[in-house]
């Protein structure tokens, strides 16, 4: 049973372990302890019973100490290697298709093959709402301090397109493998949604900046 | 006293107006809500300084030292210009929702009664 201050900062301590602003954070609840019991101490009471009173309006150490890792279980680093990652997986996926279907005589590969290639503009769209996503969650989070963190991770994730592009372009990767898409039409498209990419993630960071209080 | 959860959500809402009257402590913050509440909005005052962070890593408040004349410097947060411009916008919402549930529930109590 905590019976001082100095015993519920110790407590305080012990339980926001490697939490990176421990110091900071116990510093704040130190202040606010010194606060509330000069008050309470006004009203004649001893350092036990002021205490027992600090529990009850300031909750118990551990109850603080999971507040603030739910306050840490969202930080920039994590939620931009979220979405760089979730752009890479797409990337790995859809190479991974194309080089079966072109190079293994996989009925079940050939069959997704044509199915995802024969509805372009819905995956298109679905591939913009992830981009949304990506602005809407940083814009959530991160509120008006996440603009730098939204700019870095569209960077950041746009670099795998950016490849791809550039190993289509000079037949790094021969044209024939994505039979029946690359057309002129085709290619017009993904230039047009390309250019939307920032937008629309630019959009969502905007709706998720307004949701983030 | 109001549902815990109807309070959670409004929470940075109340920071956020409370700062943008004048500059306050932590300490001053929750005496400050429960005084204009009058005691209705209690916050678990250790749920207070995660609330005031998330804010502070949004941009909308920034915090400041201030010496006293007599104890501690005191830790001083202050509304951002961002700060007041999406309290402004939530604000709105805020009134606009509270607008449309008045209307709901005077209906509703109008047809029971």
């Amino acid at each position: 049973m905590i019976q001082s201050k100095r015993e519920y900062l110790e407590q305080l301590n012990k339980e926001l372990r490697n939490h990176p602003g421990k110091q900071e954070i116990i510093q704040d609840y130190e202040h606010h302890i010194s606060e509330l019991m000069l008050e309470l101490s006004r009203g004649q009471l001893d350092e036990e019973e002021v205490i027992k009173q600090v529990l009850v309006q300031l909750g118990t150490p551990a109850e603080i100490a999971v507040s603030w890792q739910e306050e840490l279980s969202v930080t920039p680093v994590k939620t931009q290697w979220l979405f760089i990652i979730a752009n890479l997986l797409f990337f790995i996926a859809g190479t991974l298709l194309t080089v079966i279907h072109n190079m293994v005589e996989w009925s079940w590969v050939d069959i997704l093959w044509e199915s995802l290639t024969s509805i372009p503009s819905l995956i298109i769209v679905m591939y913009l709402i992830f981009w949304a996503l990506l602005g809407y969650e940083i814009g959530k989070s991160f509120g008006h301090g996440g603009r730098n963190l939204m700019q870095k991770t569209f960077v950041l994730s746009l670099l795998p397109n950016v490849v791809l592009m550039n190993l289509t372009l000079f037949n790094i990767i021969p044209h024939d493998w994505f039979y029946p898409l690359l057309n002129q039409h085709f290619i017009v498209k993904c230039v047009v949604f390309t250019l939307l990419l920032y937008p629309v993630c630019w959009a969502g960071y905007r709706w998720g900046k307004y949701e983030s209080v | 006293m109001f549902n815990r959860e109807l309070l959670k959500g409004s929470t940075s809402l109340v920071l956020l107006q409370l700062l943008n009257e004048r500059d306050m402590y932590g300490y001053e913050l929750v005496k400050e809500l429960a005084k204009r509440s009058e005691q209705s909005l209690q916050v678990k005052e250790g749920t207070l300084y995660p609330a005031l962070h998330k804010l502070e890593k949004q941009e909308y408040i920034q915090c400041y030292w201030q010496e006293q004349e007599k104890g501690p410097a005191r830790k001083y947060y202050k509304i951002t210009d961002e700060g007041k411009n999406v309290l402004l916008e939530k604000t709105k919402e805020w009134q606009h929702f509270v607008q449309v549930m008045n209307k709901v529930i005077r209906r509703t109590e109008n047809d029971s009664i």
